[in-house]
């Protein structure tokens, strides 16, 4: 039984991407041996944390077959509510705190638009970042704030020295996310409205719950990037960082979550954000410009569904010439 | 020489099954065919390769002498052939006359020639003596007029071939004479039509030839004539099943009164009262559109209710969600199984499951869930009904439909659940002969388990056969009931058709 397991998650499209992050990784390392250098693994486990947290979001909501294109905006009011609640003098976990809460209201709106209004998320959400992203503007005159707190600096810190603080918040989420999916009544129910929400409500479930946790999760999440992210720069920025929300959203789907809803998982969602990462950081190493990142990442996300649409294929052809195989020779089917 | 069309030695394999192997037969112009086979015999993939939509491994298409090969659906249009699926290949926000010309309409140097596209719509309209409006918008359309709109596109492209994909499925009795009908002027035309139906009385009504296939091969072809029911049934299943209905073991007992309903009205309903015990299948039956489905839907709290009383249990209740019903006893195996019921994506195990996931819980403050007891309920399910699947874990879309169905049976009635009223929405809807059979006996067995059953189908035959009491319904009332013993075709259609 074992083996087979063993086997079946060899043929598994989180084997194939982990292989490639291997691949990718090992080429870098091939080109320039210092970007396996503490250092630098700890700089893009540093990058990384922020869409990561971001990614995890998204992710629960596409699982769910729902979306929220202002995880970027809300990540950065985030950090501006946070740094401004900080200058005002007031402590810096309360000012986490509120500034948490204030995600949640924003991703209740979101619910309230989406789910009792009835209006499509696509496009209600885009809204929302606009409106997110002028108050940012408007609050701050597009300058970035300083958040003169030491204490509040742990974004920028090591857990023992090794890990950096951001990463290790990731690494906890992803945790506790994967125990609910996998292991809780909640995360089954998220798979089974993402699956068929009509056929979820009609089985006794309630759809428009599940989606406003979720919805509400995202926001509270996103802010929370973006106080992470706030604590470790020592000041939070205003301005627009699309690239970020563009990279959550790959970093899932390159690990196998439905965008349509009902599939992925966590450990999947952690390869994507590994593989996106690494690569970023390794075309950084070679000093090219920096939009060759944006291109590559593209390109990138292109490449990962032929290898998953090829790998499909073959193993379709494959159970093919099985059956035909046996339907030439049926004595010799077991 | 006359037309014909012939499938030469067609193959065609999915993954994990072998669809078609070696398929050959004729069908001649001015002639039905009728292609016979249980639910994967390949009927469906035939038509497919036929209409261009998949390739086959294998063989080749000959119309009239002249070898064919359809690389995509539009060639196959080119040269003469139309298939009409069960799912209509129409734009709903468009008129019935721009939907009839696709690809064709008459222009005026400012564009589309409305006048000359109404007219010939009326004339193709006409000549199959049809009350329809040419700037009509399709989508407003009954489901059985959609499909006349569909056959007339088909006629208007000059098809010499037209297949029918199990077209009565959706249609009322009346509607399906209408279609007969348009058939009958097709075939008198000399067209050749090839026509793919679950229900015999259809094939010995209006088809000449009969052609079956079993698990993908060719088993034979005869005149329909010189055959009967029984014999193409024991073709179909290769052996006999006997007569279903006179087999089934009953239950023979009921309890007290489940649920009474009084002057239930909404939107499509008037007046509706009926009652039913412990242990009883009530039958709704009538035509499509008679108000069946809106009568559970209404008891379920799935639509809104305007007036009347709804006692279950001896409590007077109304539901406005389904959780509402289901918390109390109610469970309904909707109509549209795949769109409705099954969660297509996820696993057999948690779409059995999927109800009674907070009784299956364990560990601290009851968080999480109890993967043991859920497979062992899973296999319980498996095993009571049947289910062929090669684990419970085999993703729900992979299952045929009438194992889907299974599974959904299994998710309102195991052990975990308190269903007491079971509520089954043409339940054996496109579902192949043998598993039909299976699921009649089910019903049953959940009647002598002390269900409240309401049984729904379209098919008279079955929902005459199998309910202890039918009662009928026409445009969102009823119009009688019948007790099984005097329940007759006869008598429960003019019931159905009654004003």
């Amino acid at each position: 039984m074992n083996v087979q397991a063993v086997k079946r998650v060899l043929k598994s499209k989180k084997a194939l991407l982990l292989l490639i992050t291997v691949v990718v990784i090992a080429a870098f390392y091939f080109v320039n041996p210092n970007y396996l250098s503490m250092d630098s693994i700890r700089g893009t486990m540093q990058r990384m944390s922020i869409t990561g947290i971001m990614a995890l979001g998204i992710a629960c909501l596409f699982i769910s077959g729902g979306i929220d294109l202002a995880s970027s905006s809300e990540c950065l009011f985030g950090g501006v509510v946070c740094g401004l609640l900080i200058k005002s003098g007031i402590p810096w976990g309360w000012a986490v705190a509120a500034t948490l809460a204030v995600g949640g209201v924003i991703g209740a709106l979101n619910a309230f638009l989406a789910l009792k209004i009835g209006l499509m998320p696509f496009i209600s959400t885009i809204a929302i970042s606009s409106v997110l992203q002028g108050i940012n503007l408007g609050v701050t005159n597009a300058q970035n704030i300083p958040i003169p707190n030491p204490t509040f600096a742990w974004g920028s810190r090591n857990l023992f020295g090794i890990l950096p603080i951001p990463f290790v918040i990731m690494i906890v989420l992803i945790i506790v996310y994967e125990y609910v999916l996998k292991r809780t009544q909640f995360g089954r129910n998220m798979y089974i409205v993402g699956g068929n929400v009509y056929a979820a409500r009609l089985s006794g479930l309630n759809p428009d719950r599940i989606l406003t946790v979720l919805y509400i999760n995202n926001a509270v999440v996103s802010t929370l990037a973006g106080i992470v992210l706030a604590s470790r720069m020592q000041s939070a920025s205003p301005l627009s960082m699309s690239d970020s929300q563009m990279d959550a959203i790959t970093a899932a789907i390159l690990g196998g979550i439905a965008f349509y809803g009902g599939g992925g998982d966590m450990s999947g969602c952690l390869i994507g954000i590994l593989l996106l990462n690494f690569f970023s950081s390794g075309l950084n190493m070679l000093a090219l410009e920096s939009y060759w990142t944006t291109i590559a990442s593209g390109l990138l996300l292109i490449i990962a569904l032929m290898f998953d649409y090829l790998n499909e294929r073959a193993a379709q052809r494959a159970l093919k010439v099985k059956t035909t195989a046996r339907a030439a020779a049926p004595g010799e089917a077991k | 020489m006359s037309e014909y069309l012939e499938f030469q030695g067609i193959s065609k394999a999915y993954p994990g099954v072998q669809a078609l192997s070696d398929i050959s037969f004729r069908a001649e112009a001015g002639r039905v065919l009728a292609l016979l086979g249980e639910n994967g015999a390949g009927k469906s993939t035939l038509l497919k390769i036929l209409s261009g939509d998949i390739r086959p491994d294998a063989g080749g298409i000959v119309i009239s002498g002249e070898e064919m090969s359809f690389p995509t659906p539009r060639d196959a249009i080119l040269a003469g052939v139309s298939v009409i699926y069960q799912e209509r290949q129409l734009v709903p926000l468009l008129s019935v006359m721009e939907n009839i010309f696709p690809g064709a309409l008459p222009k005026t140097a400012l564009g589309i020639d409305k006048n000359r596209l109404r007219a010939e719509a009326k004339a193709v309209i006409g000549k199959f003596g049809l009350p329809i409006d040419p700037d009509e918008p399709v989508g407003r359309l009954s489901v059985a007029y959609q499909q006349m709109v569909e056959i007339m596109k088909a006629y208007t492209r000059n098809s010499r071939i037209i297949a029918f994909d199990e077209p009565t499925a959706p249609l009322t009795d009346t509607e399906t004479d209408i279609l007969f009908r348009l058939i009958g002027d097709l075939k008198a035309e000399g067209k050749i039509i090839i026509y793919v139906s679950h229900r015999m009385a259809e094939i010995f009504k209006i088809t000449d030839d009969v052609v079956v296939l079993k698990d993908g091969k060719f088993v034979k072809a005869m005149r329909t004539q010189d055959t009967d029911e029984r014999a193409l049934i024991q073709a179909m299943v290769g052996r006999d099943i006997g007569d279903t209905y006179s087999n089934l073991s009953r239950n023979e007992e009921y309890g007290d009164v489940l649920l009474e309903v009084r002057g239930l009205c909404t939107d499509a309903l008037d007046d509706v009262s009926f009652s039913l015990r412990r242990g009883e299948v009530l039958g709704l039956a009538g035509l499509v559109g008679a108000g069946r489905t809106e009568v559970v839907r209404a008891i379920f709290g799935a639509d809104a209710i305007e007036a009347g009383e709804i006692i279950f249990e001896g409590k007077q209740v109304r539901f406005t969600e389904p959780r509402d019903a289901i918390r109390a006893g109610i469970a309904l195996c909707p109509e549209d199984r795949k769109e409705q019921g099954l969660i297509l994506s996820r696993s057999v195990r948690e779409n059995v499951t999927m109800p009674v996931l907070s009784k299956l819980k364990k560990g601290l403050f009851n968080m999480f869930l109890d993967r043991d007891a859920e497979n062992r309920l899973t296999q319980e399910v498996i095993d009571q009904f049947t289910i062929r699947t090669p684990s419970i874990n085999k993703i729900a879309r992979e299952l045929s439909g009438g194992n889907q169905q299974k599974v959904i049976l299994g998710r309102w009635t195991n052990e975990k659940v308190s269903t007491k009223l079971l509520i089954l929405d043409e339940p054996t809807k496109g579902i192949d002969v043998a598993t039909k059979a299976e699921i009649y006996q089910m019903v049953c067995d959940f009647a002598k388990a002390g269900f409240a059953v309401i049984f729904i189908s379209s098919e008279l035959t079955e929902v005459i056969n199998v309910s202890d009491r039918i009662i009928v319904m026409h445009n969102g009332h009823i119009t009688g009931e019948v007790m099984r013993q005097e329940a007759t075709e006869e008598n429960v259609l003019a019931l159905a058709m009654l004003d």
